[in-house]
């Protein structure tokens, strides 16, 4: 199979997933195939515009940016919901360390969950868990670290139970929220699922 | 309706986007919510399938605005591109569809759809440049946008060789790069900054 034969096809979703797939890979590395692509792109695109287009139903614009706003705001009511601080003895943190971050929230069999976000000196960051249990087979803990006004970026994955440490990847900007999702094994470039806990630094 | 945002650019709304501005998402739908509602339409021949395919992407567009790059392409074209991946995963999901014969790609009617008038000029060029294209690669172009079909689902249903339907939609679509590009010819959303 000659990959550079499948620019125009994958430009009109017409390939299987493992042919798109291999595809993929090989743009990666094909400048040709890339600026090819670009190219066609914008035809293929052009096509959506050449068919009748009935107004769509008002409650789809109704539905679209309600689930965009339940969405993005995900991550500050359950903050604000489950930041319970109340005179939780935090555990004395390394002296170049800060806890910036106290989660608390009942798991499911009312066992006290206990997240810490702990910022170091150079804005690197260690998640401290007690009280989660180990995740389903076939699912892994991812945590994410979403600076100010910017998408969620991947910054962990971890199996849960017991007591955890994570050291988050990168470094966690002022104001940023850390947060742990429940994602499927192998980690996901994006969250999918609605945070377990989420906590502003 | 909120228009106060309609003298930005696509690009400059999924930047506005990106930094969850809400009012950005619903201009952007307003202003191609209608258009990707017609094409998830004419895929799956499906209202309420339809109105998902535009909900998953335009919830798409929401969440990876900020990866979104303007030199890659322009954002009606990314936005489109998440619409029509979406209803093209649906049909080919949904086996009872794709019993259909070939004709299920065919342009469903006009009556009863009253159109802006911006809207019925783009319809009217990109027509144009289909008819402009030899039958077979037309044929090849029509099934695999509109009709959802994989290159190997089109050679077994044509009865051709794949490098044959490659060869279609390749020439086929390069000619209608061409065609678009020619003077009176833009598609583009024309931004008014």
């Amino acid at each position: 199979m000659d990959l550079h034969d499948l620019t125009a096809a994958y430009a009109l979703d017409a390939l299987d997933p493992d042919e798109a797939e291999a595809y993929e890979r090989h743009l990666s590395q094909c400048e040709e195939c890339r600026e090819q692509l670009a190219d066609l792109n914008e035809t293929a695109g052009s096509l959506a515009f050449g068919t009748v287009a009935p107004a769509p139903p008002a409650h789809l614009r109704v539905a679209i940016l309600d689930a965009a706003a339940a969405e993005r705001s995900n991550v500050v009511p359950l903050l604000r919901r489950r930041w319970v601080a109340r005179g939780l003895a935090v555990a004395a943190a390394a002296a170049a360390c800060v806890v910036v971050g106290l989660a608390v929230s009942l798991s499911q069999s009312s066992n006290t969950r206990v997240v810490t976000v702990v910022l170091g000196a150079n804005r690197t960051a260690t998640l401290h868990i007690t009280g989660l249990s180990s995740a389903p087979s076939g699912k892994t803990y991812e945590a994410w670290v979403i600076p100010k006004g910017t998408a969620p970026r991947p910054a962990a994955l971890f199996p849960g139970g017991g007591s955890t440490s994570v050291h988050l990847s990168g470094t966690v900007p002022p104001n940023a929220v850390v947060a742990v999702t429940l994602e499927r094994a192998g980690g996901v470039p994006a969250p999918t699922t609605t945070p377990i806990f989420a906590a502003s630094t | 309706m909120n228009r106060q945002l309609a003298h930005l650019s696509d690009e400059a709304l999924v930047a506005l986007a990106a930094r969850s501005e809400q009012s950005a998402l619903a201009e952007l739908y307003d202003r191609y919510g209608r258009t990707a509602y017609g094409l998830a339409l004419r895929v799956l021949r499906d209202q309420a399938l339809a109105e998902d395919a535009v909900q998953e992407a335009f919830l798409s567009v929401w969440r990876t605005a900020s990866r979104f790059v303007p030199e890659r392409g322009k954002a009606s074209t990314w936005i489109l591109t998440l619409v029509h991946r979406r209803a093209v995963d649906t049909v080919r999901r949904e086996q009872r569809r794709r019993a259909d014969s070939l004709d299920r790609a065919a342009e469903p009617a006009v009556e009863g759809v009253e159109e802006d008038a911006w809207l019925r000029l783009q319809r009217e060029r990109v027509q144009a440049a289909l008819r402009h294209l030899p039958d077979a690669q037309r044929e090849a172009l029509e099934l695999a946008y509109y009709g959802g079909f994989s290159q190997s689902e089109l050679a077994e249903r044509l009865g051709q060789p794949l490098g044959t339907i490659k060869s279609r939609m390749f020439t086929g679509l390069s000619r209608m790069r061409e065609l678009l590009g020619e003077p009176g010819t833009e598609i583009s959303w024309t931004s008014t900054t």
